[in-house]
């Protein structure tokens, strides 16, 4: 005899439906919205590929006037500082992370942690006042003492301003840093303490055990976190705008004023009323995107690769 | 009950939510017209607010005014979403095309563009329009050039090289920059041209005002342009500039004023940089309110026609009397006559509005 189900149950399975009805709308919203993303950012872009089409990617004017544009100096602006900024902070995060895991007892830990939580939530823009006020001067001085040093009376000149890729970078490496130094953090701080204290027990300096254990057990999801900052560092908009220079040309040296896509859209969309002109900006965006969408699937392969061997 | 609980918070919200969205609704009903809405230029933004504060006590019509920038204001005239744009610069044919009927330019106070710059001990600097598209065009490089020193005769200028600053973002200032430098030197026009927007030969861009100023104040032989309210409030030092008719004059209301007491188009669709007036400061420029001149479009009602045309008769009349105190320009009394013929001749379904 089959038992009744009592209603308290049938409230229960009502429950249980409604619930994955709701986690369903919610998964599907997210990849809904991805895709009316981009198929708004295609339609409103059309204006621009109709004029220039495919050279827009490799041509660097950027003329409003005559409304002839280009983006490879902004492909170029934001490839650097993000790749530049990138290089610069890795190995500081992997210090501040292995040091925090590994050496750091809690009493000098936990201050520091707090720290970098407080670093990583500061918004952009005091970032960009400190670059500006505090950081651009150093570069400035930096560029004059190397111009001097290569006998590059360009190079003297122009260093009174110290905006510029480098500052970019500098500015770039130090916001991402707290990003990347805490997702590495968690990950050293999931590795089995089995693994490391067995490599210990077997005679392993720390260093050794660092090495061979801990390193190669968060491979993965240190290139996860790397990515993520990397991502966070490309689509910087704010501090980047203000100590960047935002100059429209082609840069030729890592001191020259340049600018990135996601600060040229910032800088000119408010004022842009041409149909071409607003459909290049747009067209800037769906690039951005697009470069997003490459780092994150060659990530995704070299994490494969990386399993695999 | 939890559940029933979350049903009310909810509940709550949406009422708030529905409370909000019909407080935006700008129809009323009614036939007395209590708000109107405008949005556009950011440069007349604080005149703007203190007028319309003023205009609400005396009228009761509150005039909710968005400074999203010209051309958010241009393309928010053209979704028709507000009663009025706000823009620095006039409305190129292309954009009185997209707007698909007649539109008004309405002046309402004159703003000038003046030159910053950063030396040691700030010499009282004068320069003309030739010195500077040379500066801008990144030909003239270094302070002590000839060309600076002859306009500067008994000033001491360094050996340094001068470095330019420039906006970044699109905006009204750089428009009347560069059609000043475009009316007087060819080689610009020819080059680079006039627009909120341009291809700079050399130099850095800050953001806004506060960016290109901080810029300058913290580089050595540095030059740029910034609005004279900005300049003003933030005590910057700012150049004389050689004018038509060959008089080195400061920016200031009274110069910028006199730069539009000249013989104006009716339509006051114009650039009045390099003024021939004697005493005009040559970059000077209207910013102006946009309408449409046919107000019967969408769903609006004669009331809302109205009030909006009473609201520009008041800023052509007694809201001038705002101006001096906010470091606004007044308009001189030919612009403010001319401006009214235009406030007239707006109509409603094809006949004047009462």
């Amino acid at each position: 005899m089959a038992a009744q189900p009592s209603p308290s149950d049938r409230r229960e399975a009502a429950r249980e439906r409604a619930f994955t009805a709701a986690s369903l709308v919610a998964a599907v919203a997210l990849v809904a919205t991805i895709a009316l993303f981009l198929v708004q950012l295609l339609i409103t872009s059309r204006t621009s590929r109709a004029a220039f089409g495919l050279p827009f990617l490799w041509h660097s004017e950027w003329n409003p006037v005559t409304e002839k544009f280009g983006a490879l100096p902004m492909i170029v602006g934001t490839l650097v500082t993000g790749f530049g900024a990138l290089l610069i902070s890795t190995p500081f995060a992997l210090g501040i992370a292995i040091f925090l895991a590994d050496y750091a007892g809690r009493k000098v830990a936990e201050p520091i942690k707090y720290l970098i939580g407080l670093l990583g939530g500061l918004p952009s823009v005091i970032f960009g006042l400190w670059g500006l006020f505090v950081l651009v001067p150093i570069v400035g001085k930096f560029e004059v003492w190397f111009g001097k040093l290569v006998g590059s009376e360009a190079l003297v000149a122009s260093g009174t301003t110290g905006v510029g890729l480098l500052a970019a970078i500098l500015l770039l490496a130090i916001m991402i840093l707290p990003f990347s130094a805490s997702l590495i953090l968690e990950s050293l701080l999931v590795v089995p303490t089995e693994l490391k204290e067995g490599a210990l027990a077997l005679g392993a300096t720390k260093w050794d055990m660092i090495q061979n254990v801990e390193l190669p057990y968060v491979r993965k999801s240190t290139v996860g976190a790397l990515v993520l900052s990397l991502g966070r560092a490309l689509g910087e908009t704010m501090a980047v705008t203000m100590v960047i220079g935002n100059g429209m040309k082609m840069p030729t040296t890592l001191f020259d004023p340049a600018n990135t896509l996601a600060s040229a859209i910032a800088n000119q969309f408010l004022e842009a009323t041409s149909p071409v002109y607003i459909g290049s900006l747009i067209q800037l965006a769906l690039i951005l995107f697009v470069i997003a969408i490459i780092i994150n699937v060659l990530a995704r392969v070299i994490l494969r690769r990386g399993i695999q061997q | 009950m939890k559940n029933k609980r979350h049903v009310s918070i909810l509940l709550t919200l949406l009422a708030i939510v529905a409370l909000v969205a019909s407080g935006c609704s700008p129809q009323g009903g009614s036939t007395t017209v209590k708000e109107l809405s405008g949005a556009g230029a950011t440069f007349p933004y604080p005149l703007y607010s203190k007028m319309f504060d003023t205009y609400a006590s005396a009228t009761g019509v509150r005039v909710n005014y968005n400074s999203i920038g010209s051309g958010g204001g241009i393309k928010a005239l053209t979704d028709k979403t507000v009663d009025f744009g706000a823009s620095d610069a006039f409305l190129t044919d292309q954009e009185e095309a997209a707007m698909g009927a007649p539109v008004l330019h309405i002046p309402t106070c004159i703003g000038a563009v003046v030159l910053s710059y950063n030396l040691d001990s700030t010499p009282a600097l004068k320069l003309d329009g030739t010195v500077l598209a040379g500066i801008f065009l990144g030909k003239v490089v270094k302070w002590n050039d000839p060309v600076i020193s002859a306009l500067n005769p008994g000033v001491s200028l360094p050996d340094l090289a001068i470095t330019v600053v420039h906006r970044s973002d699109g905006s009204g200032t750089t428009s009347i920059f560069t059609s000043y430098l475009a009316a007087i030197s060819p080689t610009w026009k020819s080059t680079v041209g006039a627009g909120k927007s341009v291809s700079w030969p050399t130099g850095v861009g800050g953001k806004g005002n506060d960016g290109v100023a901080g810029m300058i104040s913290q580089t050595k032989g540095s030059i740029g342009y910034i609005e004279l309210v900005y300049a003003v409030q933030s005590g910057m030092p700012f150049a004389s500039l050689k004018n038509a008719s060959g008089s080195f004059v400061a920016p200031s209301l009274a110069s910028s004023a006199a730069a539009a007491a000249v013989s104006l188009p009716n339509d006051l669709r114009v650039v009045i940089v390099n003024s021939p007036g004697t005493d005009a400061y040559p970059i000077s420029a209207f910013t102006w309110i946009l309408v449409y001149k046919e107000q019967k479009y969408a769903s609006r009602t004669l009331a809302q026609a109205q009030a909006l045309k009473k609201l520009l008769a008041w800023v052509l009349i007694d809201g001038q009397s705002v101006n001096e105190g906010m470091s606004y320009a007044k308009l001189p009394a030919p612009a403010v006559t001319k401006a009214l013929a235009l406030v007239d001749s707006m109509t409603y379904g094809g006949t004047a509005i009462p």
